[in-house]
């Protein structure tokens, strides 16, 4: 492998310690983040439960791990989503040019800088008890639009590059000449912000959940958090593991997206 | 960097320019808006069940519900409940609160937006100044060689989340050291509130700071800043008289869309400290289905962010006639 892979897969490994170790956990440990035990609740850490208890005596290291992987599934599908609708999109209107890349352009804008709360706040009020796929298409709603724009701009570069005016000229096809030449050098480029946009959705989720618009089992990052502020006094620290997970999880994954940057473009 | 065409170049033509672009700005905005609202207002609407059952509870007797039904107009056609919808967001009249019956549903926000838009504000400030000053320190003289600390302490933070670092901050200096009072504290007056903004203003700071830094860097090799070091302006001078209003139209922009994550902020401080302001407001109504007080606050704080976002711009661009539309 060259330097340049290895030292990517370097800042991609907290990430992938991360998603695998919490995954791995929560399919194969027995232990539960919903069960309750009263005698243990908000008690602190001991053999049998590491990291402490919580309200009403639930595991913290189970709700904690369990919340981890759920957040990151989330964030995986909707991250997944937003490249390929977006990639989609702004490569078609910065090939097109023109008014659709104005108004795609705009689009982006409004769509990156409109508060997510008041749309999770609208889009949650029109279901009668929010689940984790409602909670995921209020992310779904604005997160192609950093893909589409970095596309969009990398689509117009790309289409006036050398190599595709020669494929022009040696007669390809329009279809040609974005599926062979203008989508995989995209690729590169729009995949970076995967691992920030991932980032994003979780701390996204987490502030839901915070604010009390979490699912309604309570496995969330954001639950875990209000816990520990709502026991502070008593119990601080299922607050410290609160914050020291939501920040392990989204500084992993903007710590990959900073490695996907370097392995693209080579540059520090 | 062209110069600017003949019409902007007069500063009435720049300001007729400059509100022909925010105008298809804010209209596109304000259409967001109305469909959010609308969404709300369909929500109880169309849920399946009795939206009055829904407030009232499943045993309160039918004569009851449909008092309420009448009162919130719910017994007519949607049509027209939706044309009074509409016509109610623009004369502020949305009916009044369920949860307090006979105070209307904006007058609860404007009681809310007070204290909301005092965090915020404060916050926009003190993020603004500590971003711009932690930028001219990463690349300015005064650190020597610790600048490039400065730059990486800008990095971490940026990277920090704040619903991460808010509570323990907060049960750091505000439960165990006690040096600074609970904001959630009615007592807790101008310090609370100070605090409360401190915590909202880091990640914006930051984000000021990492943009401001790149913008001033920009500008770090340009002639005009040797003609102002030839004239024996010093740092300071240099810096911040010259390099900084060159580069104020990003941290304008990136001030601009970080309005969004700033309310969330806002929502997420207001629930930790229990803060009365437009987020408990919201959170309040949408937990107990006081539809006219969501409706009214989505309105409003959607509004707020609207004319935010224009004052940005607006600023942005009587400050650097570069970015005002040709």
């Amino acid at each position: 492998m060259s330097t340049r892979a290895l030292r990517s897969a370097g800042y991609a490994a907290p990430a992938f310690v991360v998603a695998l170790g919490s995954a791995s956990f929560a399919l194969l440990s027995t232990r539960s983040p919903t069960r309750l035990s009263l005698d243990h609740a908000w008690a602190a850490p001991t053999a049998g439960y590491p990291l402490g208890s919580g309200d009403a005596g639930v595991d913290i290291l189970a709700l904690a791990v369990h919340a981890t992987a759920r957040a990151l599934g989330m964030a995986a599908v909707v991250a997944s989503f937003g490249f390929v609708v977006g990639t989609l999109l702004g490569a078609t209107a910065g090939l097109r040019g023109g008014a659709a890349q104005r108004w795609l352009l705009r689009a982006c804008d409004l769509t990156q800088s409109f508060p997510t709360f008041l749309l999770a706040l609208a889009v949650l009020s029109a279901v009668s008890v929010p689940s984790r796929w409602h909670i995921g298409a209020v992310f779904c709603l604005t997160v192609w639009a950093p893909f589409a724009r970095i596309s969009a701009v990398q689509a117009r570069v790309i289409a006036q590059a050398e190599f595709v005016q020669a494929a022009r000229a040696l007669g390809a096809t329009r279809a040609t000449v974005v599926g062979r030449h203008v989508v995989p050098n995209l690729l590169g480029p729009v995949a970076i912000q995967l691992g920030t946009a991932a980032a994003g959705i979780v701390l996204g989720e987490a502030a839901l959940g915070f604010v009390g618009l979490g699912p309604p089992d309570g496995v969330s990052l954001g639950a875990l958090l209000e816990q520990g502020t709502l026991s502070m006094l008593r119990a601080p620290h299922v607050l410290a593991v609160g914050a020291v997970t939501v920040a392990t999880v989204s500084g992993s994954l903007q710590l990959a997206s900073e490695g996907l940057r370097y392995f693209v473009s080579g540059a520090r | 960097m062209s110069p600017p065409k003949p019409s902007g170049s007069t500063r009435a033509g720049a300001v007729r320019a400059v509100f022909g672009s925010l105008g298809a700005r804010t209209v596109g905005a304000l259409a967001v808006l109305l469909v959010l609202v609308s969404l709300v207002f369909l929500a109880l609407r169309l849920l399946p069940g009795d939206p009055a059952a829904l407030v009232l509870g499943e045993q309160a007797p039918e004569i009851e519900r449909a008092l309420l039904r009448a009162r919130l107009g719910l017994d007519r056609p949607l049509g027209v409940q939706y044309a009074r919808f509409v016509a109610g967001l623009f004369t502020f009249d949305l009916g009044d609160s369920l949860a307090r019956p006979g105070t209307s549903a904006f007058s609860e926000v404007w009681r809310a937006l007070g204290p909301t838009a005092a965090l915020a504000s404060v916050a926009v400030v003190v993020g603004a100044l500590g971003g711009i000053t932690a930028a001219l320190l990463s690349v300015g003289p005064w650190l020597g060689a610790r600048r490039e600390w400065a730059h990486r302490g800008i990095v971490v933070v940026a990277a920090t989340p704040l619903i991460a670092f808010a509570p323990l901050l907060t049960y750091l200096l505000a439960v165990k050291l006690r040096w600074v009072p609970l904001p959630g504290d009615p007592d807790s007056g101008a310090s609370g509130l100070l605090f409360a903004s401190g915590l909202l203003a880091i990640p914006l700071g930051a984000q000021v700071a990492r943009i401001g830094r790149a913008a001033l860097l920009d500008q770090a090799g340009a002639k005009f800043l040797d003609v102002a070091r030839a004239k024996g302006g010093g740092a300071l001078r240099v810096w911040v008289v010259h390099a900084l209003p060159a580069a104020f139209s990003p941290i304008a922009v990136v001030i601009a869309t970080q309005l969004g994550a700033l309310l969330g902020g806002a929502v997420v401080l207001e629930r930790l400290f229990e803060r009365p302001g437009l987020g408990t407001l919201m959170l309040n109504a949408y937990a107990a289905r006081d539809i006219p007080v969501l409706e009214a606050s989505v309105a409003a704080a959607g509004g707020l962010f609207v004319v935010a976002q224009a004052l940005a711009a607006l600023a942005s661009a009587v400050i650097d006639p570069r970015t005002r539309p040709s």
